[in-house]
């Protein structure tokens, strides 16, 4: 560590030669763990079958199914085809990690055959750190396979499953080509005067203590959790215990292909796509009016009122639609009887409530989106206005070529905004207005109702939810990246991330 | 704005009737319900719901509060919900954007990312569920009602944003030269100037635990730990529930719990927000315009 301050010129010299011996040594590693990884080669092997297969209370026609020797990836179907639900949730979450693995040995392949092109400075310290990450997910990957075998052989008291040489070599050569890489990196970051974790820990330790708690909360709530997606894959009950239910493949996807998916996923965008259209227009619209108001009193107060149905909670919306439409003494059947007209059932006709699930969608948020519109107008110089109305323009003239033109931006942030949770549902919207009312199902179930009916009535269909659940969120996804992508060709400045 | 005065006559009428139109949408379900919860119940099966209270009794709350024992329970618990949320929460999303507004911080991109992550991709609630209930086991306890809800990465992108514009780069670089620590800066510095940040985020925060039904709907094993807008969903549900049996068994409806006693529930339910909203208004205000400015 005496080499501390290396003029950056050296970068040319002698030490040049090591820095590419090590680039290669490096990817050569890569390049090794990542053919390790093929799918053909035999990561577990079944030994001493007879007794493992009777431990696991095998027929013989699912015997015939099951193979000699496992890759990481191809283990799932040795638990599908013998049924052994116990080791699913531990070789499942194999897969991430060896996934992980693939893409940063690839990642760190590319930066490694583009080296020259890349700008000498950091191009380097980015590869060996995309190399340092594969090397550590492929050394969780061995130490986890090996994990499995041994869970596995200890579950079934007897030595069934052995894990092969390429485990091990995994094992070896990714504990090495990360010693190795972190070595090189040390002189790349004194040559490019970049400091390390460690480092930036010495110096802002106090920032990561700041973190922990933050850590911890995403942690528990949205990254563990995510592991569970698991049970999407399984046939999930109580009995078996949570981790053990059998494995079952695709099979509750190809369940709701053939029922549930497509009237959920239609329900749940277009009821999206109506709110993102309607909302938008009419929150344009009502800020633009208000806006036009000169009287600081009444704009004030238009706003608080327009606002207001934002702060109530949707059990009180689901008072307040209930004492509207209820058949007996509901307010708008009441009016009806008044006109000397028949009652309409709206708790029994699901044609009406698209429109009701709308309006009261509407009239909740009309007022959050009108502030954010009515902040951009206030924004606006009224030099623009002054010199519209020089040139004569109308008011009209300058709502149309003034206004609305410059509030473009907004809405089109907000629009992306919108488009990218356009799977996610208004949960307690129809939730509170539906609740488990089956008659209307057909024109108001979305995703997060079902996911949410399955979870408090029906924990058997438990896997069921979690596939529903794990399509909605996969298809989200899917739409965001893309979204991001197209933006960010036409239009970086628009771009999510 | 001032200088606008050309409108027409058309403009203004026109302009007028529609935001008085849509201000009273918006703002006559909440008279319809506070002038229901004071008529008395009979007048309303007779005659249904109406706009401004008939024969003005104030009995459904005499009825609410006879047997107070449950809903000051709920109460109770709505209060504690709300704030030990709200003052948990505030502190960890307020140190949480204060790391990540730093520049010198070398993973600030990172954890941002982390954070974003999390609002784009998801295990669904049945994984976020069994979480909570079956690995952690805190199914009936109070924990798995409030700590859900500590932290929305809107909230803490909201924040960062406050911090950035209330506390200046060269101050905290200043302070740095100065000797102080991020520690000291933290709570010297920046927190003294962030008093809108702090009130807008928090208020976001405490108005999404006062209106939670959906974790108590959850997590929760008996009504000793329900919300109070759980409570008042009970409430609500059973008589709906009741109503629909009546209807198919043929008994008469005015035997069953009484409507407008749902209605002063609501109102008791909703009272401090409504109360509290007009002075708490602008910090709504603000904090939406502040998080709808991307950066």
């Amino acid at each position: 560590m005496s080499v501390t301050a290396i003029p950056r010129g050296s970068i040319l010299g002698r030490r040049s030669v090591t820095r590419h011996r090590n680039i290669y040594i490096a990817a050569a590693a890569s390049a090794v763990l990542l053919l390790m990884m093929i799918p053909v080669i035999p990561w577990i092997q079944l030994t001493g079958t007879d007794a493992l297969f009777e431990a696991m209370k095998l027929k013989a026609s699912a015997i015939k199914k099951l193979g000699n020797s496992y890759s990481v990836f191809t283990f799932l179907s040795f638990v599908q085809d013998s049924k052994q639900g116990v080791l699913g949730l531990w070789s499942f979450i194999l897969l991430p990690v060896g996934a992980a693995a693939a893409a940063f040995h690839l990642w760190g392949l590319i930066l490694f055959l583009a080296r020259n092109r890349l700008a000498e400075k950091k191009g380097l310290l980015a590869m060996y750190s995309r190399f340092q990450c594969g090397m550590v997910f492929s050394f969780l990957l061995a130490a986890g396979t090996i994990g499995l075998v041994i869970f596995a052989n200890s579950h079934y008291g007897l030595n069934g499953f052995a894990a092969g040489i390429p485990a091990y070599a995994t094992l070896a050569v990714s504990a090495a080509g990360y010693l190795a890489s972190k070595r090189m990196e040390k002189q790349e970051r004194i040559i490019c005067r970049e400091h390390g974790f460690v480092e930036e820990f010495r110096r802002n330790w106090i920032l990561f203590l700041f973190l922990v708690p933050c850590f911890l909360f995403f942690l528990i709530n949205n990254y563990l959790p995510m592991a569970g997606v698991y049970f999407a894959f399984t046939q999930f009950n109580f009995k078996d215990s949570l981790f053990a239910s059998p494995f079952v493949g695709f099979k509750n996807f190809e369940f709701l292909l053939h029922s549930e998916i497509l009237h959920l996923t239609t329900n749940t965008i277009l009821y999206n796509v109506v709110f993102i259209v309607l909302g938008n227009v009419l929150q344009i619209f009502f800020a633009i009016l208000i806006s036009q108001v000169m009287n600081k009193h009444l704009k004030k107060t238009a706003q608080t009122m327009i606002f207001m149905p934002y702060f109530v909670s949707f059990v009180i919306l689901r008072v307040l639609v209930f004492n509207v439409f209820e058949y007996d003494v509901g307010l708008f059947n009441n009016f009806l009887t008044g006109l000397g007209r028949p009652k309409v059932d709206f708790y029994n006709t699901p044609g009406y409530w698209p429109w009701i699930i709308t309006f009261f969608y509407l009239w909740k948020n009309i007022g959050y989106g009108m502030v954010v519109y009515l902040a951009t107008i206030t924004g606006i110089s009224s030099e623009y206005y002054e010199a519209a109305q020089i040139d004569g323009a109308s008011i009209y003239q300058q709502i149309r070529y003034i206004t609305v033109p410059l509030l473009k931006p907004t809405f089109i942030i907000l629009l992306l905004y919108a488009l990218g949770g356009i799977m996610k549902g208004q949960f307690e919207l129809f939730y509170q207005l539906v609740g488990n009312n089956g008659t209307l199902f057909s024109t108001t179930d979305i995703f997060d109702t079902y996911v949410y009916r399955i979870t408090t009535t029906q924990p058997l269909s438990m896997g069921l939810g979690t596939a529903a659940g794990l399509f909605q969120s996969l298809f989200g996804f899917v739409v965001i990246l893309l979204t991001n992508f197209l933006i960010r060709r036409k239009n970086p400045e628009y771009a999510l991330f | 704005m001032k200088h606008r005065n050309q409108t027409g006559i058309g403009f203004t009428i026109g302009k007028g009737v529609l935001l008085t139109i849509l201000s009273i949408i918006c703002v006559l379900p909440f008279i319809v319900i506070i002038s229901g919860s004071f008529t008395s119940n009979q007048e309303i099966l007779r005659n249904g719901f109406s706009v401004l209270p008939r024969d003005v009794t104030a009995e459904a709350y005499k009825t609410i509060f006879k047997t107070p024992e449950d809903i000051f329970q709920a109460y109770k618990m709505n209060v504690y919900y709300t704030a030990i949320g709200t003052a948990l929460g505030l502190m960890i999303i307020t140190l949480t954007a204060y790391v990540i507004s730093r520049r010198e911080f070398k993973y600030r991109n990172t954890v941002s990312f982390l954070i974003y992550f999390t609002t784009i991709f998801g295990g669904g609630m049945i994984p976020w569920y069994l979480m909570y209930a079956n690995v952690l086991n805190l199914r009936g306890t109070t924990l798995a009602i409030w700590f859900p809800a500590l932290m929305t990465p809107f909230l803490v992108i909201l924040m960062r944003t406050f911090i950035i514009g209330a506390v200046p780069d060269a101050v905290v670089e200043s302070a740095k030269i100065d000797g102080a620590g991020h520690w000291r800066i933290f709570w010297q510095i920046v927190l003294p100037v962030l008093g809108p940040g702090l009130a807008t985020v928090g208020l976001f925060q405490a108005l999404g635990y006062w209106n939670d039904w959906y974790r108590s709907s959850m997590f929760s094993t008996s009504s000793q730990t329900w919300s109070l807008q759980f409570y008042l969903y009970d409430l609500v549900n059973s008589t709906q529930a009741m109503r629909q049996m009546a209807q198919y068994a043929n008994v008469n409806t005015a035997d069953l719990p009484t409507q407008s006693v749902k209605l002063a529930m609501s109102v008791v339910a909703t009272g401090p927000i409504l109360i509290l909203y007009p002075f708490v208004q602008r910090y709504f205000v603000s904090g939406i315009t502040v998080g709808a400015v991307k950066g």
